[in-house]
């Protein structure tokens, strides 16, 4: 299908504020494209099935959010979003895809770092719920800087705030103190229990976690945490390729970067390098932590072995060693 | 003379006792091979039966793209077309009170009177009590119906082939039952009632789509032996340190003769062509490759009940909180 624009007036930022939105729609399916316009008829939608102008578009229309397919014949919407994120980042970037493959999943998180993650079919509802607000998002929120910290604030960083990883292999653990151990504060847990004294006894700046082992479902202590402590970045490890579970991991938990066991000691560095910047560039910038908003959890069935004494615990970690104060979270 | 008569004796004899050996042997040999052909053929049935898994696994992960993204879109428009019936509606609405305002307040006035022709007015009621609006929402609404239909039986298809998962899993026995219960439903329709028992059980370590297959294959076995009406049973509980699973059917149960020979590889009672005689070898198999095990009884005339046993996974029970949960989690 050929480019078609939904709009031909653009509205300036100031005009607009006031309720038009300015959505931008990515698929190779015209008929998907022209359901999206009908969808959010009262904004400005524009739309196209090519995704190297759906790039240029980004900034030249001043885009708030972007709804991208996923399975694109000339690029995948990873990339296209990846692209994007790099001319614009203020827009917010959402994938709206058929059917996801693991890898599809792991690159919207690491590298396009996607705020939500929708199945086809979409309930219309909930799709425009998560367009509003991941609008409203990008246009009061304010960027986090695109740049890496300096070596001195990163320094400053390592020595203030620990890693915790939540991890009951002792492979992985002994793995993981070989690759951190001489440049971070680890401390080690294995259960619910001790992460929580960790994250009370001292200010944690990266959690690295297990998904599913084992012994259980950590899903939902990593989803709580950001939740209520969303500075924290959490970089989630795991060996089972589950995609629903990666996906409920971006959406409900907003994590910040997901590996596959084994755990190559280069990608685990720059990881969590670049995690402990994101918690530090966080911390002095709190007003930015609404981009990273989860959506509603749909798990109604706690786990049991989240009790309420640990759940209570979970909310009221002490604010001293939070960095940023408890009205930033939600 | 004599001696060299004994010497032939002697190697005819030794000759004939060689080759009757040999023979022997040989028909050893071949019982042997024809055994070795047996499980050659029984493991190669179980290497179809795995590639039929993954070439089904494939299939379900394309034709799930293919249709989920035309549901999109017919599950969208459906519902932006009824919020665009309603505000039409709304606006015909706003037009049928203005017309009557008009008409009630100048009902004297001849002049106005006729600058309201009586086809404007007729229009007017014909909009007011025009019923084509609701009905095509009462379409929209069918079709909407139709769509969520699809789509659950297509998220049904990818939970039961395990699409998006692969390995072994922590998972649940009552999650199969129900969707291998959805998958062989065209099989029992109104004819045969399903009656649940599902107990809230702890998690088994397997690979779910394996165990998919297990529960479909018994609950196809006993809808067919149910020829009229029946009642299939499935009842899920923790026995020990196992999970069982009972499938119990009211169909034409099982000779007595028969039923020590059901697991074996090539076993049927069904007709030449019909069946391949693996299903219950093949279920045997996963399940002892687990740990668990397939118990059957059976009354002729009365019904069938088979029971699948799969050991419960303690890590998983044992949980995060370790020390506080242990005990919970026993009690359950």
């Amino acid at each position: 299908m050929s480019e078609e624009q939904a709009s031909t007036e653009k509205p300036s930022i100031e005009k607009s504020s006031a309720g038009r939105i300015r959505i931008l729609c990515i698929d190779d399916e015209a008929r998907i494209l022209r359901a999206l316009r009908a969808l959010f008829r009262e904004h400005d939608v524009y739309v196209t099935s090519e995704p190297k102008l759906a790039i240029r578009w980004a900034k030249e229309k001043d885009i708030d959010v972007i709804v991208c397919d996923q399975r694109m014949p000339q690029m995948l919407g990873v990339d296209v979003l990846r692209e994007i994120k790099m001319v614009h980042p203020r827009a917010m970037r959402i994938l709206l895809t058929g059917y996801s493959d693991l890898s599809a999943v792991l690159a919207s998180v690491n590298e396009s770092e996607v705020f939500r993650f929708i199945n086809k079919p979409w309930d219309n509802d909930e799709l425009r719920k998560t367009v509003l607000q991941a609008a409203g998002i990008a246009r009061d929120v304010p960027l986090l800087a695109m740049a890496p910290i300096s070596e001195k604030e990163k320094d400053q960083a390592r020595q203030a705030a620990g890693v915790l990883v939540i991890e009951d292999d002792p492979d992985t653990q002994n793995r993981l103190r070989e690759i951190l151990g001489g440049h971070y504060q680890v401390r080690f847990a294995a259960t619910a229990e001790r992460a929580l004294q960790v994250l009370e006894q001292h200010e944690t700046g990266v959690v690295i976690s297990e998904a599913e082992t084992g012994a259980g479902d950590w899903t939902q202590l990593i989803k709580l945490l950001k939740k209520y402590h969303p500075q924290i970045p959490t970089v989630v490890i795991t060996e089972r390729a589950n995609a629903q579970v990666a996906i409920d991991l971006i959406n409900e938990g907003q994590v910040y970067r997901m590996l596959l066991k084994p755990v190559r000691m280069g990608t685990c560095r720059l990881s969590v390098e670049s995690a402990i910047s994101h918690y530090w560039q966080l911390k002095n910038n709190p007003q930015a932590l609404r981009r990273f908003a989860v959506a509603e959890t749909k798990t109604s069935v706690l786990p049991s072995w989240l009790s309420a004494s640990l759940l209570n615990r979970i909310k009221m970690i002490p604010q001293r060693l939070l960095g940023v104060g408890r009205a930033f979270t939600q | 003379m004599e001696w060299l008569g004994f010497l032939l004796f002697a190697c005819a004899a030794a000759v004939a006792a060689w080759l009757f050996l040999r023979l022997k042997r040989f028909e050893a040999g071949a019982v042997a091979a024809s055994d070795e052909l047996k499980k050659l053929q029984a493991s190669q049935s179980q290497v179809m039966h795995t590639t039929k898994l993954a070439s089904l696994g494939q299939m379900v992960a394309g034709v799930t793209h293919e249709i989920n993204t035309p549901l999109g879109f017919l599950r969208s428009n459906a519902q932006v077309v009824t919020e665009l019936i309603d505000e039409h509606k709304q606006v015909i609405d706003k037009i049928c009170t203005a017309l009557a305002r008009f008409a009630a307040l100048n009902p004297a006035d001849p002049k106005l009177q006729a600058a309201l022709p009586g086809a404007l007015l007729k229009m007017r009621s014909a909009l007011a009590n025009d019923a084509r609006l609701s009905e095509s929402k009462e379409l929209l609404t069918d079709a909407l119906e139709g769509v969520d239909q699809i789509s659950k039986l297509v998220k049904n298809l990818k939970g039961f082939a395990r699409v998006d998962r692969d390995g072994e899993d922590l998972w649940n026995v009552n999650e199969g039952i129900d969707s291998a219960l959805i998958i062989a439903h065209h099989q029992m329709r109104d004819r045969i009632e399903v009656i649940r028992h599902l107990a809230a059980v702890p998690l088994v370590r397997v690979v779910p789509s394996q165990i998919n297959q297990v529960f479909l294959n018994l609950i196809t076995n006993a809808a067919q032996a149910m020829e009229e009406r029946g009642t299939l049973t499935v009842t899920s509980r923790r026995n020990g340190d196992m999970v069982e699973v009972e499938f119990t059917d009211t169909g034409s149960g099982i000779p007595a003769d028969v039923l020590p020979k059901i697991f074996d590889p090539f076993f049927t009672t069904k007709p030449v062509g019909e069946g391949t005689g693996l299903g219950l070898s093949i279920v045997h198999k996963i399940l002892t490759a687990y740990g668990g095990s397939i118990a059957v009884s059976s009354a002729l005339g009365h019904g069938t009940s088979f029971v699948v046993s799969l050991p419960v996974d303690f890590a998983a029970l044992k949980s995060h909180g370790l020390g506080q949960s242990m005990s919970e989690a026993g009690h359950e």
